[in-house]
């Protein structure tokens, strides 16, 4: 079985086995728990929304949903590319919240136990509330990085009356 | 746990239909009040009470049977016409009828709480003892009534707290009595204890409804059957024609649907206007005023969600016209008017909007008083106040802790009043006018959208960008020279007959590639909030769209000056503008109010 005991940021039960989908960033190797990815989509038209968060890179219809996007690569501080046929939306379920993040390309998924989940290096992706990435995973010659979805989107909530000023 | 199922279905039937009763007993008193020999009116309030009271002792609530048991009590007397229909009695009986609507809401609620309810009772109950006597004829026929039956029984029970020389024949049921004190429970005049979860449907609007859904079945086998042939290939030459007609058939029947399902919402205004007859009653009584109120239009639909939110401004606005607006009877006369004064509600149709508009006869806005005050209070300086035109010392009246009064009484004075008027109306989307002549009287207008799920938008672009405008809030489009334009304090305005309109080039707001501005001619689009103008530059205007409006999700829905977002034919999604969110901002940025700081 592959039924997986989680709960928020990360916390699993000794010995689970964790299914995530693997994607590429600026050549390093993330993971999303598969649990949490509604689907895959390819990139499609972005409207930009004014004022929002730099890292937002707007809203998009999925079937008739307006669905939010963010870029990894904004929201990471990476280079920006152009977008290419590769590049794909990774469409995360929160709570029934849906938001879009794009990536440059998704590999595959994987499966892990928690054993196999090792800390963050402190001080790495650090946000004002704490760190962007929940922990590593070591995979013989690779290292993939896991994100921490709620760190990740909740943390863009806007107070009203921020902008518009400038 | 089916006897809780039950039980609590029956609860909620009982809640139900006790809401429906009282809300016609509101409507009967009034009427009733004014022609006090109606026997047929008075049955039926009594059969409301006497349900009420009965399901109530079935179901154990104390309080509630208390009540309306000495309600139904005195109602049982006037019936059988041994007690006299005074404004007094119909004071008590009113309050009674408040405090059960309290109780009621505590049970819906689920927080039933002891109400202090010996008050109303013990009133109730000196009603009855003072019938208790042998019918002494100290009183000689009353003159009003025209029943023809004024049995020797008939006693007035008056003479407790009222003027010696009251007389019963007034007609407003209004009389000039001092002020009297408020009956402490019901006057807090509840919240209607509407549901908002369950909608109440018209059967026929159900099998309109039906019957539409029906032709879109059709229309789907035709389609299925299209694609059979057509895949079949073996005549594929009106295929053509054949989808071009079953396109415009499924679009007929889809925008029918939508209209019928958008009318399931619809609520008539008139459930929001019922409570006002009482409010002005009572109100009137208390202030020692003459008011008739006429309202108009009370059969005319929009969306329920609409109707909550306009049911706090309306009573503000009530209020305010009855405190404020209306004069004593005495002023009235001195000024040449009838005693009376006249509160005119009304509501209509116009396009997608619904008017609302309160006017009454009373004296008017007096523009320099409400100057000095805003002055006197630090609202406005004495720079500002110079330049100003007489709408925009109308508007003043919305700033919060604005108010005419030297004190705040138990009505008004706080200054809170007309700040939820604009806040509320903000909220919808609506825009509000003021018409006032010193003297004459005053209206109060109030424009508001039909529905909140589906609007009517105007598509503009901003420099290559499509956002959508909600029409509700759109009070005009004008083209204008790039020269007309003036800058006051780095903010851009555009001169108009009353008053400078403040302009946002929307390009800048929304941070695009600005191509506006070189361009001799550019767009404005006037919109409104409130009582508050802004003219929003756009490069071009798309066209007007009937847009589905969608969320943005909760994390985006803090976006300063976006409301929410709908798609398009081609699958894109456009932004929808939020007026009087952009119209705030303006202010913060230096907005015409604000440039002396």
């Amino acid at each position: 079985m592959t039924s997986t005991m989680t709960t928020k940021q990360g916390g699993y039960g000794a010995g689970a086995v964790i299914q995530l989908v693997n994607f590429l960033v600026d050549n390093e190797e993330y993971g999303v728990e598969v649990l949490k990815v509604r689907e895959i989509i390819r990139m499609t038209d972005v409207t930009r929304v004014p004022n929002a968060p730099d890292f937002v890179d707007g809203v998009f219809n999925l079937r008739g949903k307006v669905i939010p996007i963010i870029s990894l690569r904004k929201r990471l501080a990476l280079p920006l590319v152009a977008y290419d046929s590769n590049t794909r939306i990774i469409v995360i379920d929160l709570d029934n919240d849906l938001t879009g993040i794009i990536v440059d390309s998704v590999a595959e998924v994987i499966r892990i136990t928690s054993e196999d989940i090792q800390p963050a290096p402190e001080g790495t992706a650090q946000d004002n509330n704490g760190s962007l990435f929940s922990g590593l995973v070591n995979r013989g010659e690779r290292l993939l990085i896991l994100l921490s979805l709620d760190m990740l989107l909740n943390c863009y909530t806007l107070k009203s009356g921020d902008a518009v000023n400038h | 746990m089916s006897q809780l199922c039950e039980d609590k279905e029956l609860l909620e039937e009982f809640l139900a239909e006790a809401t429906d009763l009282l809300d016609n007993v509101d409507d009967d008193l009034i009427t009733l009040e004014k022609d006090p020999g109606n026997l047929e009116l008075l049955n039926r309030v009594f059969r409301a009470i006497h349900s009420v009271k009965g399901n109530a002792s079935f179901l154990d609530f104390e309080l509630l049977v208390a009540i309306t048991h000495k309600t139904e009590d005195v109602l049982n007397r006037l019936r059988k016409e041994e007690l006299l229909l005074t404004p007094e009695v119909m004071d008590v009986i009113m309050e009674a009828v408040g405090l059960v609507k309290v109780l009621l809401r505590d049970i819906k609620r689920e927080e039933i709480q002891d109400r202090p309810i010996e008050g109303t009772i013990t009133r109730l109950a000196e009603i009855l003892v003072a019938l208790a006597p042998p019918p002494s004829s100290s009183d000689p026929s009353p003159p009003d009534m025209e029943t023809g039956a004024p049995a020797p029984s008939v006693v007035r029970v008056v003479e407790t707290e009222s003027a010696p020389g009251f007389a019963p024949e007034l007609p407003k049921a209004v009389t000039s009595e001092p002020v009297r004190k408020a009956p402490p429970a019901g006057e807090t005049s509840p919240d209607e204890p509407t549901d908002k979860s369950t909608v109440r449907v018209d059967v026929k609007r159900i099998d309109d409804l039906i019957n539409q859904v029906g032709e879109l079945v059709l229309e789907r086998n035709r389609m299925l059957q299209l694609h059979t042939e057509y895949q079949n290939g073996l005549d594929n030459s009106a295929f053509d024609e054949e989808f071009a007609k079953l396109a415009k058939r499924i679009n007929f029947v889809t925008s029918e649907l939508q209209a019928q399902v958008l009318k399931m919402r619809l609520i008539p205004v008139g459930n929001v206007f019922k409570k006002f007859p009482r409010i002005v009653r009572n109100l009137s009584r208390d202030l020692g005023k003459l008011v008739n109120l006429q309202i108009f239009g009370e059969d005319t639909e929009l969306d329920r969600s609409v109707v909550d939110e306009i049911s706090d401004p309306l009573t503000h606005l009530i209020r305010n016209a009855l405190d404020h607006g209306l004069e004593l009877p005495d002023e009235r006369l001195a000024a040449g008017k009838q005693p009376g004064g006249t509160i005119v509600l009304s509501a209509r149709h116009e396009g997608n909007r619904i008017i609302i508009s309160l006017k009454d006869d009373g004296r008017g806005i007096d523009t320099e008083r409400v100057a000095a005050k805003a002055l006197e209070k630090g609202l406005i300086t004495q720079e500002q106040l110079a330049g100003i035109s007489q709408q925009e010392i109308f508007d003043l009246i919305f700033l919060p802790g604005f108010s005419t009064r030297d004190s705040a009484s138990d009505l008004s004075g706080r200054g809170v009043g007309m700040d939820v008027v604009r806040t509320n109306i903000k909220k919808l989307n609506g825009i509000i006018e003021i018409k006032s002549a010193k003297g004459t009287g005053s209206e109060f207008i109030l424009k508001l959208p039909l529905t909140l799920a589906i609007i009517q938008s105007l598509l503009v672009d901003v420099s290559g960008e499509t956002y959508s405008i909600p029409l509700s809030a759109i009070i005009e489009t004008l083209r204008v020279r790039q020269d007309e334009f003036h800058t006051i304090g780095g903010r851009k305005v555009l001169p108009q007959r009353h008053a400078a309109l403040p302009l946002l080039n929307l390009a800048q707001a929304f941070a695009v590639a600005d191509e506006v501005t070189d361009r001799e001619y550019c767009y404005v689009v006037v919109v409104g909030a409130a009582e508050k103008r802004l003219g929003l530059l756009v490069t071009r205007l798309l066209g007007q769209q009937e847009v589905a409006i969608k969320s943005l999700g909760a994390s985006l829905s803090n976006v300063p000056g976006i409301a929410g977002s709908t798609i398009m034919g081609d699958g894109r999604v456009a932004l929808i503008i939020d007026p009087a969110k952009l119209i705030e901002f303006g202010e913060v940025r230096g907005g015409l109010r604000h440039r002396h700081h």
